[in-house]
């Protein structure tokens, strides 16, 4: 059973479910590497994305307005970690966590107090779905474009170099009359309406939300985001563009996952699946740390 | 880069080479891919009960077992079951609600077996549910005589007045029940307050709460419960209140009495309807979700001894 040919097979589901996740880290992406910050909100709202868009689908909304009615509700999350963070001066970590365990009982609340809420693929019509990986690819790659091109062009307007100014350097950018505060809460609030999103995409191509489901996106999403880093940086040695920089994301996000279907395809137990996940995390974010030793020493040959 | 390309040049060959080795042993033979949400005692053993099944009919060396374990997270029930189709497996088992609502949304084709599912209805969003999913998914349910318990209760203990339910808010399966056996006993003339965890951290709080409103706990079936009945135990002995279990795993470590339905002969059960359909005697949208047949009267000894509990003489221990 263990056959080349059988990880080929396997390999598409797991670019589409990495192509997912992938959208999900460029949320993550904005508060980690934008604004230098962790917001810890994401496990919560990913959910809440999943379930929003579930109920809707269920009251027969169209699954892309859905898809619009979850980043919406996600912008609310964010902005409420934001507000907590700006306005009661608590520190961005512990704001997140706070709004990521209020957000399980609202969830809750969302999907009408049941823990799992399915929308059949045979009865609804779904944007994307494990049924027809090929196309759930496509639209996959469609999104990512999209999002990449109004992350682009968003964080080239005014309001968006505030914010990149906002996360290089608080001072400077407060020096430059922006403030920083609303800048904070603008950025928690798209950062998460993009995983909320990516909760609904997720939610439809699984074909259930489950309250559990937002579990471990933070981890999955800055390993996506470092793992495209390493890649990125093997491959432009002298910096590259922001284009490149959140096309990167997405493609760390489909090689966690392309790894994640390599460790099944091994039949490794899968009781031990997550410490081999972490393992093969590691060792991409050590990637980097290895070569400047390389490095060093090549320059002292030299 | 050379020595890349030779790392690179080195994995292939050496998947090749299983592939050669494995590739040949295994033709002909039954492959089936078994999805779990997580490991506990009551989804292991459906599962084991469903392999002993199928061992017992063809025989351990034309069978393939694919164990897929989700580690607790619903989106890796989507990933393994999307590895079982690309495998081909000839059937999947699936092993809990999100195993079972993700291996449905894989394949239209595939037949899926569920087991330790309560609804299939409601996992599957089916309206006017009969029984027949009419497409690819049969199965066993778990569903406890959920009435039947909570007479159970009032049968034992004729006196009491408030009835604590514990649950975890995070599984699919317990709210159904829950609304079942609240309904019941409130109809009888009890008083019932639910109580709802949230996970493993906060379990021993809110049973610490439970009990000190309540004269008695029942605890449906339910995963989460079932993995921290210890924990449960730690709070309800001590305080001698008795908790009447959903199902008998979790009553083994923290209840006194259950009516209960067997997750190993569950698994047998499917097992059948498995040897059923890969013999061609059926088709998978004609076959009916079967329940446990003869919920058995059990009882903890050791705990009904602490609590100087008796038991009437139709329940046995469990164990013996």
């Amino acid at each position: 059973m263990i056959t080349l040919s059988n990880l080929l097979y396997r390999l598409p589901g797991g670019v589409a479910q990495g192509l997912i996740w992938g959208i999900m880290a460029l949320g993550i992406y904005i508060t980690f590497r934008v604004l230098s910050v962790s917001d810890l909100t994401v496990d919560g709202s990913f959910t809440t994305g999943g379930a929003v868009t579930i109920m809707c689908i269920l009251a027969g909304v169209n699954p892309i307005l859905a898809l619009l009615i979850s980043f919406l509700v996600g912008i609310l999350t964010g902005v409420v970690t934001g507000l907590i963070h700006t306005k009661l001066k608590i520190p961005a970590i512990l704001a997140g966590i706070l709004v990521q365990f209020g957000l399980y009982s609202i969830n809750l609340h969302i999907m009408n107090m049941s823990a799992n809420v399915s929308a059949n693929p045979d009865r609804f019509n779904l944007l994307i779905s494990m049924r027809d990986v090929p196309n759930a690819i496509l639209i996959g790659i469609i999104l990512s474009i999209v999002h990449i091109i109004v992350l682009y062009w968003y964080f080239g307007t005014e309001q968006g170099s505030a914010i990149r100014a906002t996360g290089n350097n608080n001072n400077m950018a407060l020096a430059q009359g922006i403030n920083i505060n609303n800048m904070k809460v603008i950025g928690f609030g798209i950062g998460n309406g993009i995983v909320a999103l990516a909760g609904g995409l997720m939610a439809q191509y699984q074909g259930f939300a489950d309250i559990n489901m937002g579990r471990g996106a933070i981890v999955i999403g800055l390993a996506a985001i470092i793992i495209g880093e390493v890649v990125i940086n093997f491959i432009f040695k002298k910096g590259c563009s922001f284009y490149t920089r959140l096309a990167s994301v997405i493609i760390g996000g489909i090689i966690y996952y392309a790894a994640m279907v390599f460790i099944l395809w091994l039949r490794i137990d899968s009781n031990d699946l997550k410490l081999f996940t972490a393992i093969i995390v590691t060792i991409f974010l050590a990637i980097p740390n290895l070569n400047i030793k390389k490095g060093g020493k090549q320059n002292v040959k030299n | 880069m050379k020595k890349l390309l030779t790392i690179i040049l080195t994995v292939l060959l050496a998947m090749t080479m299983t592939a050669c080795n494995i590739g040949k042993k295994e033709d002909e033979k039954i492959i089936i891919g078994i999805c779990q949400i997580e490991a506990h005692a009551a989804l292991d053993a459906a599962t084991q009960g469903f392999k002993d099944a199928l061992i017992a009919e063809f025989g351990k060396d034309k069978l393939v077992f694919i164990d897929g374990n989700a580690a607790g997270d619903p989106a890796t029930c989507a990933t393994i079951c999307n590895g079982f189709v690309a495998d081909g497996v000839d059937m999947i088992l699936a092993n809990s609600t999100p195993a079972l609502q993700a291996a449905a949304a894989a394949t239209t084709t595939i037949p899926i077996l569920g087991t330790s599912v309560t609804e299939y209805g409601v996992a599957l969003n089916i309206e006017n549910f009969n029984g027949l999913t009419g497409f690819n998914v049969s199965g066993t349910s778990d569903l406890a005589p959920l009435e039947e318990q909570a007479q159970m209760i009032i049968d034992i203990l004729p006196d009491i007045k408030t009835v604590g339910i514990l649950y975890c808010s995070s599984e699919a399966n317990s709210i159904y029940q829950v609304k079942v056996v609240k309904t019941y006993l409130e109809n009888k003339g009890v008083t019932v307050k639910t109580f709802a965890f949230t996970d493993s951290n906060d379990i021993y709080l809110v049973t610490g709460q439970a009990v000190d409103e309540c004269e008695a706990l029942y605890i449906p079936t339910d995963n989460k419960a079932a993995s921290s009945a210890d924990i449960i135990d730690s709070v309800t002995r001590p305080a001698g209140v008795p908790v009447f279990c959903g199902e008998e795993n979790t009553c083994l470590k923290c209840g006194v009495a259950s009516l209960a339905i067997n997750y190993y002969d569950l698994g047998v059960t499917t097992g059948n309807m498995a040897i059923k359909l890969l013999k061609g005697e059926v088709k998978i949208e004609e076959m009916p979700i079967e329940y446990f047949p003869n919920p058995v009267k059990k009882y903890n000894k050791e705990i009904c001894e602490d609590l100087n509990m008796k038991m009437p003489s139709e329940f046995i221990p469990i164990g013996e």
